[in-house]
């Protein structure tokens, strides 16, 4: 809401300076977002005479004059203009100035003459609709003195923020009131009576209202002999500030009234309205599915069945609260006027505004609900200004259907009530004057009073919505502060958001930095990964997406890290480990709520650091990958963790498993596939996990048991097995934990070997498809330093069972 | 020659050798040559059993002075060649201490939570629980219950992402959908009043989804930070203090802060809370668009339509709630220019905080 101070101060008295006014409204609820000075635009055009008028040697619309405009030398100046005369005085745009249209005046030549500025009509300066000639000033007006001075334009206009609470601020009258209840001055509201002459109104409309819920009230009042052309300087001045741009001087008091009282007006040319009987039907009803209407902007609009409509008997011929009909616009040729004053239901209204995306002043107003009090007397208002600027004459009386006005509201404030939630100590005599000075009033009751709302407060209809009012002028700032005192509350973590902060310090502990992704993922991600839902899951489906990129919810992290990936790639910051934690969805047919699934998933590339002074950068694979992830389920206390050679259509076969945990598959692993990364744009070797979080949860333990540090030596041994390919890792240490016995202290692979594809037959060290693991045992015991005489035989006996349980050969 | 005299020559000889020695091994060949076992001192000491008994007292004497002689130059020689060699090989593994040194980086968290943390951490310790909502929510628990009416314009397709609902149920505003991705952390608050009895202190830090195009200063993903209170005898004095105490820990003593007021549809009074410009101290400069004040989160005392849909008597209980965006308090406090930075996963801004 634009509120210019000069309008605003004829309303209440302001005798504040603005930064101490906006302080005070900024503190009281009615934010100012911006302060504009006006007036200010108009830098350089100053009051000049006219001197000399001679005509153009070369062109016979132009004019060449000399202006006086207060300096020693005349100014040279070409003008097209002919209302004007020697000895007349004119605003004059002097080089360097700049128009409120945008134009900035230089030194220029016509036809040949040169021309040092420009004489202005109203229109070029944004302070009338006059565009026929220059601007003729009075003659006493006082040459070289900057126009915006002697015309008294400087204005300060506030944009105020008006929350959707409170309609009535969308009005002068309404933010003269708020202005005058929190500085604590009085304000005015105008209203005036036409003079009203001719045949009665009624004899020439009838109104129907169908939906008396949708229009509570629909007034109509005629004015006749209007004679339509541009408003005088005042009107347009105080729409311009107000944001309005001036059209003629019938719709400008519509909008001046509007913006006045904030009572949205229309106009309709009485002849276009369709009469029978002499009388001009309105009829206010919903439109019939399918009914066009062009509007005021031009377009055809086509009606849904439950937009509010005003019609005449050939059809509609307004969007009633949100805009007028092309056919029935008041135009140059109108003598006759229907002035319609009404009030319409706020859904209905936001709802047709929202659906033709038609956003006017009137729908903003109706949306948010217009005193149904207000109609006839801004009709009244409207009239007689309308007479004052155009001349016609107002016909007596108001057609008004209006058949149930609102009961007034009567609320009880207790005073003990306020103290309580506010938790300051207002008084109940504070507390009144505050309700009093918002128009509100008020009867003593036992505990406080009873409030009479008047209907401009459509937003005060509960006891907290008085105690809301009287805290806001009395001032938040003054409310001492203190802090709750409940006794029962302890305050603490969940196990479950602990084991989501042990996740991520695992894994940061492991190298990893967490990336927070979008939750929105391409449905063309299922194909490009080669994934596969579970029976019946289907992704969750947005209805309204921004983009074909992010129409879904993600099913998986992975898409998300590997669009992180390549993000990082194509910007040369090759270099990736990330992990995320977050929600993935999948619904079902015949599901209203999808499911969430908490994940933890992480994506590395490239080396840990870049190359060094003394060190490589070791390219991260599979092994890095998992290590983090081992790192991550120790953290957790997860045992029995498997990884299980896996086929999954993202991830290259051979270097990808399954996270298995008691049995149960928690996740899984690899090196991403090749076409994946082409689909991605990212270059590989790029590694990949993803695990569920809840089962991790259930699996892990947050207690560690107590197990006794080692007190004597161990004597450590080692050794190579040759194996087949196919042998693993696993099974070996698990046929030498089965066969250790009680001394066997640890394992500990070092060495993997295997014969260079290329190598000639004679530097082949192992058979064709074996390979050598060399693992280092250490047997120690509790009680006493082991001798190799003890260890010896129990080494000899785990290399005879390994060796028969695998097939393995010790390695020479 | 006397053997007094030989045993002079014998020690002058031997101590030059002493003094010409350069490093231990020669040392070493010079305590060989004259006190081992072959040695041209021990020959003497050894002959000193054929003298007479006259002779013998003395000579036996000055030989032992000048074994005792040669024994404590040899020591002090090595010393002193010791520490030269010492002092070499120091020297010679000096290093240039401007080398870059071995770091194992650990990753970073995300800034958004370090924010997140910060702020749990600091209502933890006003003894506020951690409470958790679905982020694809009903359209109750989003709007209907947090007393948004109908035709409330957030509730509009350009500003909610709605969800296909597969349930086949008809939804309460035509042409959406009953099923959203929730607008803010608010439904939090009604589903803790839905489990829990009062007394409640919860916090709940989430993401959120609007309808706005990524650009410098917004996201259509976000972090919410949601605080809800219920007890007995809350008061809008109490939401005043303990915000007041939460913008000084997040921002410091120097910050002040006020409460303007303001309207949501689920609280009442409701305000804004601005805290003064970090940069310019409330002066008013570009960061604060000349205001002197920056708005970080909006509050009041818990609307009574709410209590009414989760079964809370409004007149025995009262509460206050907030809500917060992380993204723009981290920008506030770490003057980060671009919020999309926070979403894009760039290791170079990841690894900054």
């Amino acid at each position: 809401m634009r509120v210019s101070l000069k309008w605003l101060s004829e309303l209440v008295d302001i005798d504040v300076d603005v930064s101490t006014l906006c302080d005070r409204l900024d503190m009281t609820g009615t934010k100012v977002e911006a302060v504009h000075m006006t007036g200010a635009t108009l830098d350089g055009v100053v009051v000049g005479q006219v001197l000399t008028k001679d005509p153009h040697p070369e062109a016979d619309k132009l004019s060449c004059c000399t202006v006086d405009v207060g300096e020693a030398e005349a100014l040279s100046i070409v003008c097209g203009a002919t209302n004007f005369k020697a000895g007349d005085k004119v605003p004059v745009a002097t080089v360097g100035a700049t128009l409120p249209n945008g134009m900035t005046i230089k030194k220029a030549k016509l036809r040949g003459q040169v021309s040092m500025g420009m004489m202005c009509s109203s229109t070029e300066l944004a302070v009338g609709g006059d565009a026929s000639g220059l601007l003729i000033l009075p003659e006493d007006a006082p040459i070289g003195v900057a126009y915006g001075t002697y015309a008294g334009l400087s204005d300060t206009v506030l944009e105020l923020e008006v929350t959707p609470n409170r309609p009535d601020c969308l009005s002068m009258v309404g933010v003269a009131r708020e202005v005058g209840a929190v500085m604590g001055s009085p304000f005015k509201t105008p209203a005036s009576l036409p003079e009203e002459a001719g045949a009665p109104a009624a004899g020439a409309v009838t109104v129907r209202v169908d939906n008396p819920d949708l229009c509570p009230r629909y007034t109509a009042r005629v004015m006749r002999g209007v004679k339509v052309g541009p408003s005088p300087d005042w009107l347009v001045q105080r729409i311009t500030a107000a944001g309005a741009r001036p059209i003629n001087n019938v719709v400008d008091v519509t909008n001046y009234i509007l913006f006045e009282l904030g009572q949205p007006l229309h106009a309709f040319d009485l002849d276009k309205i369709a009469a029978s009987g002499g009388k001009a039907e309105i009829i206010v009803r919903t439109a019939i599915e399918g009914e066009e209407l062009k509007t005021l902007d031009g377009q055809v609009r086509r009606l849904a069945a439950d937009t509010l409509v005003i019609a005449d008997t050939r059809g509609p011929v307004a969007l009633a609260g949100v805009m007028g009909g092309e056919d029935s616009e008041v135009s140059d040729q109108t003598v006759d006027v229907l002035l319609e004053s009404a009030c319409f239901d706020t859904s209905t209204t936001s709802r047709t505004s929202r659906r033709l995306g038609l956003i006017s002043e009137a729908s903003l107003r109706f949306e948010r609900g217009v005193d149904p009090e207000l109609a006839a007397r801004a009709s009244d208002r409207a009239a007689q200004l309308l007479a004052e600027v155009s001349g016609g004459t107002v016909a007596p009386g108001i057609v008004d259907v209006y058949p149930a006005a609102p009961e007034p509201c009567v609320l009880r404030l207790r005073g003990e009530r306020l103290r309580a939630i506010i938790g300051a100590p207002i008084t109940d005599d504070e507390a009144a004057s505050i309700l009093v000075s918002l128009g509100l009033t008020l009867e003593p009751a036992e505990d406080g009073f009873d409030v009479t709302v008047p209907t401009f407060r459509p937003d005060l209809v509960r006891e907290i919505d008085l105690i809301e009012e009287v805290v806001r002028v009395w001032g938040m700032e003054r409310v001492p502060s203190t802090f709750p005192g409940g006794r029962e509350r302890v305050g603490a973590l969940t196990a479950g958001q602990q084991r989501d902060l042990s996740i991520g310090v695992a894994l940061r502990a492991a190298g990893l930095n967490e990336h927070i992704g979008y939750a929105f993922a391409d449905p063309r991600d299922m194909e490009r990964l080669g994934w596969e839902l579970g029976p019946d899951e289907v992704p969750v489906e947005l209805i309204n997406p921004m983009s074909e990129e992010q129409a879904v919810m993600r099913w998986t992290l992975a898409a998300g890290l590997l669009r992180a990936v390549s993000y990082n790639q194509r910007r040369g910051a090759g270099d990736v480990h990330i992990y995320e934690l977050g929600n993935v969805f999948v619904t079902a047919p015949g599901r209203k709520q999808p499911k969430q699934r908490l994940m933890v998933g992480g994506v590395l590339a490239g080396a840990w650091e870049r190359p060094s002074w003394d060190q490589d950068a070791r390219p991260l694979d599979f092994f890095d990958g998992k290590g983090a992830v081992e790192t991550l389920l120790t953290e957790l206390g997860v045992d029995r963790v498997k990884f299980r050679t896996s086929e999954r259509a993202w991830l290259q076969a051979g270097r990808s498993a399954d996270v298995i945990v008691r049995g149960d598959v928690v996740g899984w692993i690899g090196e991403v596939a090749p076409q994946v990364l082409d689909a991605y744009g990212a270059t590989g070797p790029v590694t990949m996990f993803e695990l569920g979080v809840a089962p991790l949860g259930k699996a892990g333990t947050r207690t560690r048991a107590y197990s006794e540090v080692p007190r004597y030596p161990s004597v450590n041994l080692d050794i190579a097995l040759v194996v087949d390919e196919e042998v693993t890792s696993e099974q070996l240490v698990h046929a030498m934990t089965s066969a250790g016995g009680k001394l066997l202290d640890g394992i500990r692979l070092f060495d993997v070997y295997r014969d260079p594809q290329d190598a000639p037959a004679g530097e082949r060290r192992l058979p064709e498809g074996k390979k050598s693991l060399a693992f280092s045992l250490s047997y120690r015991s509790n009680e006493q330093t082991l001798s190799d005489e003890v260890v010896r035989p129990v080494h000899e006996k785990l290399l005879a069972k390994v060796c028969r349980a695998t097939g393995a050969e010790v390695r020479g | 020659m006397s053997i007094a005299e030989e045993l002079s020559a014998l020690r002058d000889e031997a101590l030059d050798a002493v003094v010409s020695a350069t490093d231990l091994d020669s040392l070493e060949a010079v305590r060989i040559a004259y006190l081992g076992k072959k040695g041209s001192l021990t020959a003497v000491l050894r002959g000193l059993g054929s003298l007479s008994a006259e002779e013998r007292p003395a000579a036996g004497k000055l030989s032992n002075e000048v074994r005792i002689a040669l024994e404590e130059a040899l020591t002090q020689k090595r010393s002193r060649l010791e520490s030269e060699a010492l002092a070499s090989r120091i020297s010679a593994q000096a290093v240039d201490v401007t080398l870059p040194g071995r770091q194992r980086m650990p990753g970073k968290r995300h800034v958004i939570h370090q924010v997140v943390d910060e702020i749990v951490q600091t209502f933890v310790g006003l003894g506020y629980e951690i409470g958790e909502g679905p982020e694809v929510e009903l359209d109750y628990y989003n709007f209907t219950a947090l007393n948004h009416p109908a035709d409330h314009p957030a509730r509009a397709l350009q500003d909610t992402f709605y969800v296909r609902d597969l349930s086949g149920d008809r939804a309460v505003v035509e042409g959406e959908s009953d099923v959203l991705l929730r607008t803010h952390t608010s439904p939090v608050q009604v589903h803790t009043m839905e489990t829990k009895k009062p007394p409640i202190y919860v916090l709940a830090p989430g993401k959120v989804y609007r309808r706005d195009v990524a650009d410098p200063s917004h996201l259509p993903q976000f972090t919410q930070i949601e605080g809800l209170v219920v007890d007995e005898g809350i008061t809008f004095g109490d939401l005043k203090g303990t915000l007041e105490h939460f913008v000084k820990r997040m921002f410091g003593d120097v910050s002040r802060v006020r409460l303007r007021p303001h309207f949501f549809p689920f609280t009442e009074p409701s305000a804004e809370v601005d805290i003064s410009c970090g940069i310019c101290g409330g002066e008013g400069c570009r960061s604060c668009g000349g205001e002197g004040w920056l708005e970080i989160l909006g509050c009041g005392m818990v609307d009574p339509n709410v209590f009414r849909h989760v079964g809370i008597d409004p007149e025995r209980y009262s509460g206050f709630a907030f809500g917060m965006g992380a993204e723009r308090i981290a920008a506030l406090k770490y003057g980060i220019p671009d919020l999309r930075l926070f979403i894009e996963g760039d290791m170079r801004f990841l690894r900054q905080f």
